[in-house]
């Protein structure tokens, strides 16, 4: 009885185990293979999306960038299409002008994104601080 | 029973510690700063090198159970390899999730994401916990190494959906900087060196800890089978009927380990 009961205990554990698995897998195909939209791409499927959740990505403008009493106001851009994004909440540390940004919310009722988080989508290159030679004193 | 001499494992032993510390110098002081991400950036010595030990320990647990599966080649000290192996890259996935998640935070902004790369570890790491408790159902030795080795070469093939996943979808995640298919040096000087340094530090701490793992699982086998001859031993010597406790001993390995 002792044998049976350890088997069974082990088959409910792998197949428990499986099904975390499926799980897993089922979130990823339902729509987030595609983690995040373009700029272009978001404001062209604006009129489908309603108030639904979804991410854009682009680069921060510079010069855009307003502090507001609940958090933070710029445009975002792809290159080809701008947006303005309203952001509630503290931006993480590393966003600033030219920031590569992920936002995640839902359009609002103007012509703006409301989004409620901020994520840095960094590149996959590492390089040591350059020293600024303009304000570096020279040597000869 | 072993897979090093006494004098290889030693030296392996001191040839890991000494890259560990060369790796924390380098890592901690030697490196420079990330020039957008600060220090956080140095959390890239630890998180690369575990999660490349990880793709390597499963690796070596595929072929070593086609090696098993191959009638030629067949022989237990393939079963043993791969659950060895398994069993640290499980450790390691796990590392790298944790090291991922605490670089994550300062640099994304978030713990956790649900894109394709983090997801797909994820997966990888049920897997392999499935795998190693299919290792743990009481089975005949043969018939638990076929269907371990069975599972094995299944869950392997997430292992390079879990590489590919930053090249195939949209990610948080980003691109490979090592084998970046466009071999762009994205990583140079004295940071490249450290990347290298650390992986080199981890493999041969994998090397280290599979010879071990073995030996243990070699062991744990030697007194299965010196548990059951006594067994067998003393119901011959004995003319009555066995005891339960000596029936369950003999028949159950699990009990006893």
């Amino acid at each position: 009885m002792e044998r049976k009961r350890r088997r069974s205990i082990f088959a409910v554990g792998l197949c428990a185990v499986a099904v975390v698995a499926v799980i897993i897998l089922g979130v990823v195909l339902s729509g987030n293979v595609v983690y995040y939209r373009t700029v272009t791409e978001a404001v062209d499927s604006r009129g489908a999306q309603g108030d639904s959740r979804l991410r854009i990505a682009g680069a921060v403008v510079p010069g855009s960038v307003t502090e507001t009493k609940k958090g933070v106001d710029f445009d975002i851009t792809d290159g080809k299409t701008t947006v303005n994004v309203v952001h509630q909440g503290d931006p993480p540390e590393l966003f600033k002008a030219d920031a590569p940004v992920v936002c995640e919310g839902a359009w609002g009722g103007g012509k703006n994104f409301d989004s409620d988080r901020i994520m840095i989508r960094h590149g996959n290159e590492y390089q040591p601080p350059k020293v600024d030679t303009d304000k570096a004193p020279s040597i000869s | 029973m072993i897979l090093f001499k006494p004098a290889v494992r030693r030296a392996l032993g001191w040839a890991t510690i000494v890259a560990l510390i060369a790796l924390a110098l380098f890592g901690l002081w030697g490196a420079p700063p990330d020039s957008i991400q600060g220090d956080a950036q140095r959390l890239m010595y630890l998180h690369v090198p575990t999660a490349w030990v990880a793709y390597l320990a499963f690796m070596v647990t595929a072929v070593a159970s086609a090696l098993w599966l191959w009638p030629r080649t067949r022989a237990m000290v393939w079963d043993r390899v791969a659950g060895a192996s398994a069993e640290i890259g499980v450790l390691f996935t796990a590392l790298t999730l944790i090291l991922g998640s605490l670089w994550g935070r300062p640099v994304w902004g978030v713990w956790w994401a649900w894109d394709a790369r983090l997801v797909t570890t994820a997966v990888l790491f049920f897997l392999y916990v499935g795998y190693l408790a299919l290792r743990r159902v009481p089975a005949a030795p043969d018939a638990r190494a076929k269907r371990s080795a069975i599972a094995a070469l299944i869950a392997f093939a997430d292992v390079p959906i879990v590489h590919f996943s930053v090249e195939w979808w949209r990610t948080l995640h980003q691109q490979a900087s090592v084998f970046d298919p466009s071999l762009k040096a994205n990583i140079t000087g004295v940071m490249a060196l450290t990347l290298w340094l650390g992986a080199l530090a981890f493999t041969l701490l994998y090397v280290y800890l599979l010879d071990r793992r073995y030996r243990l699982a070699a062991l744990e086998e030697n007194m299965e089978e010196h548990e059951l001859a006594t067994a067998i031993a003393e119901r011959q010597a004995g003319a009555g009927t066995p005891g339960p406790a000596t029936m369950s001993r003999s028949i159950n390995p699990e009990l006893s380990q």
